[in-house]
């Protein structure tokens, strides 16, 4: 019941994580609401999980919430990579905004 | 220069010239242009060399970045500053000496002459002297790639020689720093249904271009970021 109740927390954040991305990166979020939804089904009736665990041949239910677990891990690692492109993007928004007027501030010396 | 009819101002046109510690060659890349009358401007992308010096020398408008950002963005620098200063054409032109400064005219010519925002260099409708078949192969791919991606039938993708006008160059932000520019140019034109005309170019091959080419691993990483791009805003 611990274990349930602190994965619950966690599974619960990454939706509220994901939900908060959504904006921006529309199918990053959509991908971790869903798998963190059905990690959050799995953690509560792991007999499911134990069954579709034996259908598609992972062989035991612990072993798919622990690829589940991956999957999301992998989503946010994507996730803060395009966070880093957006911040790139700003920088060099700014790098191209200084150059622009140091170039035409040493073209006009007498305007500062 | 295209020759104005009466009554007509010359058209204006800015030749955009990305360059990153290319101060061994960048000087005669310049005085080429010059000589033809365009009008150059030099993204120093960062150089921790004399770029930027050689370039002021040589004649050229220099801007520089603070520090490197990657060719597309250099051009995109570039572009937005000529677009500033009133520019007609844009052209873009590698600064590694494997363009030939005499495609200009041509590739100006043919926006009018094909109602086009945008003329774009080809190597293999044209020349390409001295390429190893392992660049072909993989420029071969490329367009392979970009056909199945844009939908445009082009038949050279990452061709640094290229024409655009006021409008198309207006329409088109790279926001790709890097090499995957040249496919996210290609992209944005098919999105925004610009006109767009091949025309044929000569690139030529030296050593030092092809030290600082695009290799095979260059290639995926342009693939994971034109891939990465599309995942958000």
């Amino acid at each position: 019941m611990i274990a349930q109740i602190g994965l619950t927390v966690l599974l619960l954040w990454v939706i509220a994580y994901a939900w908060a991305e959504y904006r921006r990166a529309p199918l990053i979020g959509t991908v971790a609401v869903l798998v963190a939804a059905a990690g959050l089904y799995f953690v509560w009736l792991p007999a499911h999980a134990s069954w579709l665990a034996a259908f598609v041949g992972i062989g035991r239910g612990v072993d798919l919430i622990l690829y589940v677990w991956l999957v999301i891990s992998l989503t946010m690692f994507l996730d803060l990579h395009l966070k880093l492109r957006s911040q790139t993007e700003v920088i060099t928004a700014l790098a191209r905004e200084i150059a622009i007027a140091n170039s035409l501030s040493e073209r006009s010396p007498g305007v500062e | 220069m295209l020759a104005p009819m009466r009554g007509e101002r010359e058209a204006s046109i800015w030749v955009v010239v990305p360059a990153y510690n290319e101060a061994s060659v960048i000087a005669p890349v310049i005085t080429q242009l010059i000589k033809l009358n365009y009008a150059v401007i030099i993204v120093d992308d960062g150089s921790t060399d004399r770029t930027g010096q050689v370039a002021a020398l040589a004649g050229a408008r220099v801007v520089t970045h603070p520090f490197n950002l990657g060719q597309g963005a250099a051009l995109q620098t570039g572009i937005k500053l000529a677009l500033q200063q009133g520019a007609d054409y844009i052209i873009t032109f590698d600064g590694d000496g494997q363009h030939q400064a005499a495609d200009i005219a041509r590739l100006v010519e043919a926006l009018p002459l094909h109602d086009a925002d945008f003329a774009l260099g080809s190597r293999f409708l044209g020349a390409s002297v001295g390429i190893p078949s392992s660049r072909r192969m993989l420029l071969k791919a490329a367009v392979w790639f970009t056909r199945m991606t844009t939908g445009l039938k082009v038949t050279d993708t990452h061709n640094g020689l290229r024409a655009m006008t006021r409008r198309g160059a207006g329409q088109i932000a790279l926001r790709q720093n890097r090499m995957a520019h040249a496919s996210e140019i290609l992209e944005q034109i098919g999105r925004c249904g610009l006109r767009y005309v091949e025309v044929p170019v000569t690139v030529e091959y030296s050593a030092y271009s092809m030290a600082k080419g695009q290799r095979l691993a260059d290639s995926l990483l342009i693939l994971f970021d034109l891939s990465a791009q599309r995942l958000h805003r």
